[in-house]
């Protein structure tokens, strides 16, 4: 390597090979559809976007999160992502700003080309030429410029980042809304990438010679009192992990909900969106909570905390009571924060207007339980995603974290589109419907075998108590004729099988992957 | 009798092809100073990791208090008090919720000592871990690893970077460890002149083997050469000239 150019461009290529080829699957894939001859048409929304929209926008995220650093750096930080060992570097900082500007350009410009060129458009749309491509370098270029920038806030830059992207999108989509053409859309992005490449290289140089203001003094309190002592190692450890990770959720539903409650104001005239904006609401802290697992989980077991004399079910345990705090914290948030928007906007009348219409129909208890039962189930819903992907990020070993989400990415991929088509074949629905029975008990079947022999396992290595093995059957088992108890409430035997209810509980209640989390640390704790 | 604090067998450890512990045997008796010394690479960290039940044996068995480390995590680490060079204590942390935190684990620890090396050591109970310098952070980690006098205090590389100041905290530490009746210091370190200061034993590990494990006054008298007895540097050399 001769040049620095040369280098960066090499340092992009070793250190993300996997992930860059794993992402040429997709046009491979696609030139393949293409050049079989088949005619596949896509002319309906849902098949559009998992064939072309999805693919094409996790690739994008990938490629933004690869040249921008972020998949290393901290973006919460105060201090610039950009990696601080660069910094050293015998180059200027236009080098350190243009060479990764210029790659990830390049990259997200042949994404948009090869897309274009093999991907399945709808018939009867005009597909845009260039202007995407210069849509999708300005939004890199602008992440790059934003995220190396040092704040003086801790957040600040999440914020900041997501502002000027979300008016970037906002002024393309009004343009859009206009009919603009190729030529307008290409002078309005035109400027974009000259101004984040002299926003990044200003950026790069605070960055490098230190230059990082710091405002936290002004909103810091009167000094933290001083509290009393830990009555045991586990209360601790369970404050350890909710300092860490425990307010993410809670933090990341606070922000969000407030946008989301706002436009109940916008709605109000509008009861079918009012509604729909609730669902919205309600289906918030699950949605989030599959965000906030990977920093719950996070992979990063430090020798301090692995150096405890705890047990690692006890280290699982902490975590685990932390995820109950935060998912009653983000729940208390919205319970709170919903019947106040509601009233404030004036919607509150529509609502109970509703709930009175539901209780006639059914009657004031059943619709009473009704309601809780829902509550509850989004509850359940929320604490689920914070706790089933534990024993991926707790194992350590950075090639199954990748590979567990580029499996779901994968299925999603896959599973979407054929359940779409599926929903078209009335013969396929009589099929599954009928051997539906079958299938849930082949689930259950592996669900519990895998139950057991990570209990096995968890016996073997001493990992858990006898007693905790027997308590948590118990606690399971107990849980599963709850969640029967309720399903055999909701729908009469007319409608579902018995039997069907009962493997549906055992399918929805966590047993495998929760079991998994203290063998999966103890598996990174002692490698 | 003096039982064993550390009891190695045949430990074996690979990483991919490359062997990084190759049949290890060691006993270390309680109440004395062992310096752990070798190269780049010779397999001190290893090591240590599986004293500390962090690297768990493919080969041979590793025992601490007669324990072993990776089944029994608990009864282990509550009595050994552990200082790397690392030293990831969570930045977040005020020094004085360190304290706190870290005071939960053990039965043993001693406020009034805290206090005292806290003064000592002139850390600011709300300075958060992240604003400390890396000789401050160093501190710190002493300061937690010696607060509950732990039977094994395991320091590896401690002072790589630091200043003489801090450097002479540590060497202190490990002096008043071993001051204290029955308390075992391991002191891995590629500065030997502090080795040779503290240490009763020596053990010489290479290529993920132990070349020498003696005590110190014994190696030397081993390795004199007329009137004058060698340094811990200038035998580490020629075992180095030897092996290449």
């Amino acid at each position: 390597m001769r040049s620095a150019a040369a280098a960066i461009g090499w340092e992009f290529r070793r250190r993300h090979r996997w992930g860059l080829l794993a992402l040429a699957c997709y046009p491979i894939a696609m030139a393949i559809l293409r050049m079989s001859g088949r005619k596949i048409h896509i002319d309906d929304e849902q098949s559009f976007a998992f064939v072309v929209a999805v693919p094409l926008t996790a690739t994008f995220l990938y490629l933004v999160s690869v040249f921008s650093f972020g998949l290393s750096g901290d973006l919460s930080a105060r201090r610039s992502i950009y990696p601080s060992r660069m910094f050293t570097l015998p180059v200027t900082n236009s080098a350190l700003a243009g060479w990764p500007m210029l790659y990830g350009g390049v990259a997200v410009t042949i994404l948009w080309a090869v897309t274009r060129l093999l991907a399945l458009w709808p018939s009867g749309i005009s597909v845009p030429v260039i202007w995407p491509a210069l849509l999708a370098a300005s939004l890199l270029a602008w992440t790059q410029a934003l995220t190396w920038m040092p704040y003086a806030l801790p957040g600040l830059r999440v914020i900041v980042t997501i502002l000027w992207l979300a008016a970037i999108d906002a002024i393309i989509m009004i343009a859009l809304n206009f009919k603009a053409g190729e030529l307008v859309m290409l002078a309005i992005l035109a400027p974009h990438v000259p101004l984040a490449y002299v926003t990044a290289r200003y950026a790069i140089a605070r960055a490098r010679r230190g230059d990082e203001p710091d405002w936290r003094p002004l909103f810091r309190a009167a000094a933290p009192r001083r509290r009393e002592h830990f009555p045991s190692p586990a209360r601790a450890q369970t404050w350890l992990e909710w300092r860490q990770h425990g307010r993410s959720l809670p933090a990341a539903v606070a922000i969000v909900l407030p946008f989301e409650l706002a436009l109940l104001f916008l709605f109000r005239e509008t009861p079918a969106l009012v509604f729909e904006m609730l669902i919205v609401v309600l289906t918030t802290p699950p949605l989030l909570a599959v965000f906030a697992a990977a920093t719950v989980s996070g992979s990063s077991l430090t020798k301090f905390i692995a150096t405890r004399p705890m047990t690692s079910a006890s280290l699982i345990a902490a975590k685990l009571k932390v995820t109950i705090a935060s998912t009653l914290a983000a729940w208390l948030l919205v319970l709170v924060a919903t019947p106040i928007a509601l009233k404030l906007s004036g919607t509150w009348p529509l609502v109970i207007e509703r709930v009175h219409r539901l209780a006639e129909v059914v009657g004031a208890p059943h619709a009473a339980i009704a309601m809780l039962l829902v509550f509850v189930a989004l509850l359940a819903t929320t604490w689920k995603q914070l706790v089933q992907s534990l024993y991926v990020g707790l194992s350590g070993r950075e090639w199954l974290v990748k590979g567990s989400v580029f499996l779901a990415l994968a299925i999603v991929a896959v599973i979407v589109p054929a359940a779409h088509w599926a929903m078209t074949n009335k013969a396929l629905i009589a099929l599954v419907w009928n051997a539906g029975g079958w299938i849930l008990a082949i689930i259950v079947c592996l669900k519990l075998a895998a139950a057991a022999s990570i209990a096995i396992r968890l016996y073997d290595k001493r990992l858990l108590s006898d007693r905790a093995l027997v308590l948590g059957a118990l606690l399971w088992s107990a849980t599963v004729f709850a969640v029967y108890g309720v399903l055999a409430w909701t729908f009469p035997e007319v409608m579902i099988r018995r039997y069907v209810l009962a493997l549906v509980a055992i399918v929805a209640v966590p047993l495998a992957r929760l079991s998994a989390a203290p063998l999966a640390l103890a598996w990174n704790r002692h490698r | 009798m003096s039982e064993s604090v550390i009891a190695i067998s045949g430990l074996t450890r690979r990483f991919g092809a490359k062997t990084a512990l190759a049949s290890v045997t060691l006993s270390l008796p309680r109440g004395a100073v062992y310096g752990l010394v070798g190269a780049n690479g010779a397999g001190k960290t290893t090591l240590i990791k599986h004293i500390l039940g962090l690297l768990r044996a493919q080969e041979g068995t590793v025992r601490i208090f007669g324990h072993d480390p990776v089944a029994d995590p608990v009864a282990v680490l509550s009595r050994v008090g552990y200082l790397s060079e690392e030293n990831d204590v969570p930045g977040w942390m005020r020094v004085h919720e360190l304290i706190r935190y870290s005071r939960a684990f053990y039965p043993a620890w001693d406020d009034a000592y805290a206090e005292e090396l806290r003064t000592m050591f002139a850390l600011d109970p709300m300075a958060k871990v992240k604003s400390l310098s890396k000789g401050q952070k160093a501190r710190a980690g002493l300061l937690i690893a010696l607060a509950y006098r732990p039977e094994l205090l395991v320091l590896d590389e401690p002072s790589s970077g630091l200043d003489p100041i801090v450097r002479r905290d540590i060497l202190g530490a490990v002096i008043r460890s071993v001051a204290e009746e029955g308390r075992t210091v391991l002191f891995s370190s590629h500065l030997l002149e502090e080795v040779e200061q503290v240490a009763d034993h020596v053990t010489m590990i290479s290529g993920g083997r132990i070349v020498v494990s003696a005590p110190l006054n014994e190696i030397k008298e081993s390795h004199r050469a007329g009137e004058r007895l060698p340094t811990l540097d200038e035998i580490f050399i020629a075992h180095a000239a030897k092996r290449n």
